[in-house]
């Protein structure tokens, strides 16, 4: 029991620093210029889905990540949360409500929180299996009502409203995708720095408590159930605001919107991301919002691929994408993270290769199965070819096979410059 | 006289048709150190869980301070001054030392459910913190994740996390359980250091450490206590030397 007495290098209370605000500050600088890089209709959409999806991601991760609630129903407060929005927004143009624009994501939280509120009163009683069961079935009954409630839900069709209907702010009537992108991205930045602010709360901290060890918090003078439901509502809320902006956004919503699918997607890209990270489900949103948009642009399977690399990251990187880039910071701290170039390098040709001849496989079996009849001509990286014809499917094969054999041959050697450079050499 | 720390009036607790704990009357002195001894399977842990709120009594009752409080939560008899460690270590493994400790402070120094304070921002309970890891000696190893420490440094942080919150009854469930020789010295001198004016209640298997520490003994055995005395007495009584068939004991005498 030696106490070794090190520096106590880490004071906790210090002034607001530039180095804590500088992640902010980069964040908001590109999310300002963005637009002049990628200015069409579309790309400006793709990214309004990228920062909603953000916030419904952290929003999810207060649950699962910090809070250790498993649900599978989260898309309820979202899109709650996005119908109370469309229907403010029709009051707006009908009624004449007084509702700028810009604070209606806000309304869209308030409503987010009042469910969760509701239905935290009684899904947040026990962790584990118990809340992941209450959370699967509230899903499914609202999902459901949203079918039989037409005049709330607006049945199959939705809900449709017109957001340029209100006052205009500063001019804006929010009528072009520009405008709409910086007031998504003004309240991405707010909701986010909120989350992590949250976190780092009497009740954030105590949150992590209980996920890590409820009977322990509960000594400490802590109901785990009222952390969970505290947790649990201002998940509710950031969800409802995402929904809010979804509303602005896309001006409609529907039964999708709260659906078992949407509360699956939500899961598994924040489980992308990474749980254990404050910016793992902002990465997973990325990278989940550009495969939906831009890999569906090429190919009529890009769901496969994404239900692979789900796989893959749970079976094999269960800290999710950031725990990969995480995982090599040892290294760098250690200042050997150059060792590790290349080996990288070296197996980079091998890798891509494996990526690329098993997406080949897939595709031309794909399109031999399932092409209209005598449509038997595909193109794939350039090149156009005959589906069915034997030749291609063997050379993709082939090269498969030997991109594998490639990756196993060099396994060993990559491990070793793994080894040697996230080994601590100085001190043993 | 004055009201006693913990006071158990007929107090039995059954699990179906096994009644675990018989009748039990105990009172426990403010400022007294209390140990329960007693063979395996007889009871001390379900009496452990039933003053701290886990288990709720089948009869009788426990009073606090002169307050009964067998209906309550464990989170709120700790709220009444109540702190315990558990058997199992059980500590936050995925939060620094200096974090666990934070933890145990949060609610008695009033920050409960607060989402308006940022934990790294409040001077009070950062000092507070450090002072307690320096009261058990741990203040080296304050940004290193609880889960990698020693084991028993992961005993040690586990007291000093229920001794944060300032709680006047400390309960420690087998403290010194899987230690070696200079740990258990090590830990058995924690103990004595924090509980300073406090109540402690121990359960505990090493008998050097029970005549060490403690003012009083109680003897369970199968559910029933069987003496209650000063160490001297306890060592002295028939029917405890009956239960431990003189084994335990005669090595302390040693």
């Amino acid at each position: 029991m030696s106490a070794v007495t090190d520096s106590k290098s880490s004071r906790a209370t210090q002034a607001i620093s530039i180095r804590s605000l500088l992640p902010w500050i980069i964040a908001a600088v590109l999310l300002f210029i963005l637009p002049t890089v990628f200015g069409s209709r579309s790309a400006l959409t793709i990214m309004n889905q990228m920062a909603i999806t953000i916030i419904f991601a952290l929003s999810y991760n207060m649950l699962l990540g910090q809070g250790g609630m498993l649900s599978f129903g989260h898309a309820v407060y979202m899109g709650l949360g996005g119908f109370f929005c469309v229907h403010l927004m029709n009051m707006v143009e009908y009624d004449g409500l007084m509702l700028p624009l810009p604070l209606l994501p806000l309304f869209g939280g308030f409503f987010g929180l009042l469910f969760a509120l509701i239905i935290g009163s009684f899904s947040t009683r026990r962790a584990g299996t118990v809340f992941a069961m209450i959370s699967l079935g509230v899903g499914e009954l609202i999902a459901a009502c949203s079918i039989i409630v037409v005049a709330f839900f607006g049945g199959e069709e939705g809900v449709s409203g017109d957001r340029t209907m209100g006052p205009e702010v500063l001019g804006l009537d929010f009528a072009s995708q520009q405008e709409v992108y910086y007031l998504t991205a003004t309240w991405l930045i707010i909701s986010a720095a909120a989350m992590y602010l949250y976190s780092r709360t009497p009740i954030g901290r105590i949150s992590n408590a209980v996920r890590d060890n409820e009977e322990r918090a509960e000594f400490l003078g802590y109901s785990q159930r009222h952390v969970r439901w505290m947790s649990f509502c201002a998940s509710g809320f950031f969800a409802g605001i995402a929904g809010g902006l979804f509303a602005i956004n896309f001006e409609i919503l529907t039964e999708e919107n709260l659906n078992l699918a949407t509360s699956g997607s939500i899961l598994l890209i924040t489980f992308l991301g990474g749980v254990g990270f404050f910016v793992g489900p902002i990465v997973g949103a990325v990278v989940f919002t550009l495969l939906q948009t831009v890999l569906s642009l090429y190919t009529g399977i890009w769901q496969l691929y994404l239900g692979v690399l789900f796989l893959l990251t749970v079976m094999f990187f269960p800290a999710g994408l950031t725990g990969l880039i995480a995982i090599h910071l040892r290294s760098y701290h250690l200042g050997k993270i150059g060792l590790l170039v290349r080996p990288y390098l070296k197996m980079l040709v091998p890798v891509v290769t494996f990526i690329l001849s098993s997406a080949a496989v897939l595709e031309i079996l794909f399109h031999a199965r399932h092409a209209a009849l005598g449509d038997e001509e595909m193109s794939l990286y350039g090149l156009t070819f005959n589906s069915q014809g034997v030749l291609p499917l063997s050379i993709a094969g082939a090269l498969l096979f030997g991109s594998f054999l490639l990756i196993k041959h060099l396994a060993p050697q990559f491990r070793d410059s793994w080894d040697e450079a996230n080994h601590d050499g100085a001190s043993q | 006289m004055s009201v006693a720390a913990i006071e158990l009036r007929q107090l039995s607790k059954s699990f179906g048709l096994a009644r675990i704990i018989q009748t039990i009357d105990l009172s426990i002195a403010k400022g007294e150190r209390h140990a329960i001894i007693g063979p395996n399977g007889a009871g001390k842990s379900t009496l452990f869980n039933l003053i701290t709120g886990k288990y709720h009594p089948t009869e009788g009752s426990i009073l606090l301070h002169g307050e009964a409080v067998d209906k309550l939560k464990p989170y709120e008899i700790n709220r009444r001054g109540l702190s315990r460690s558990f058997q199992i270590t059980n500590i936050f493994p995925k939060m620094t030392v200096f974090e666990n400790i934070r933890c145990g402070l949060l609610w008695t120094m009033n920050y409960k459910y607060s989402f308006w304070h940022l934990v790294d921002r409040q001077p009070d309970l950062t000092e507070k913190a450090e002072a307690i890891l320096e009261q058990i000696n741990m203040t080296g190893r304050r940004n290193m994740l609880a889960g990698v420490l020693t084991y028993a440094e992961q005993r040690a942080l586990e007291i000093g996390i229920t001794i944060a919150g300032g709680a006047d009854i400390i309960m420690l469930d087998e403290p010194t359980a899987g230690m070696s020789h200079s740990e258990t010295d090590y830990i058995v001198g924690l103990i004595r250091n924090v509980t300073e004016n406090k109540t402690l209640v121990v359960v505990e298997h090493d008998m050097g450490v029970v005549f060490d520490l403690a003012d009083r003994i109680s003897v369970l055995v199968y559910g029933e206590i069987i003496a209650s005395d000063t160490p001297e007495n306890v060592r002295a009584n028939p029917k405890v030397q009956e239960a431990y068939l003189g084994s335990a004991l005669e090595e302390v005498e040693d």
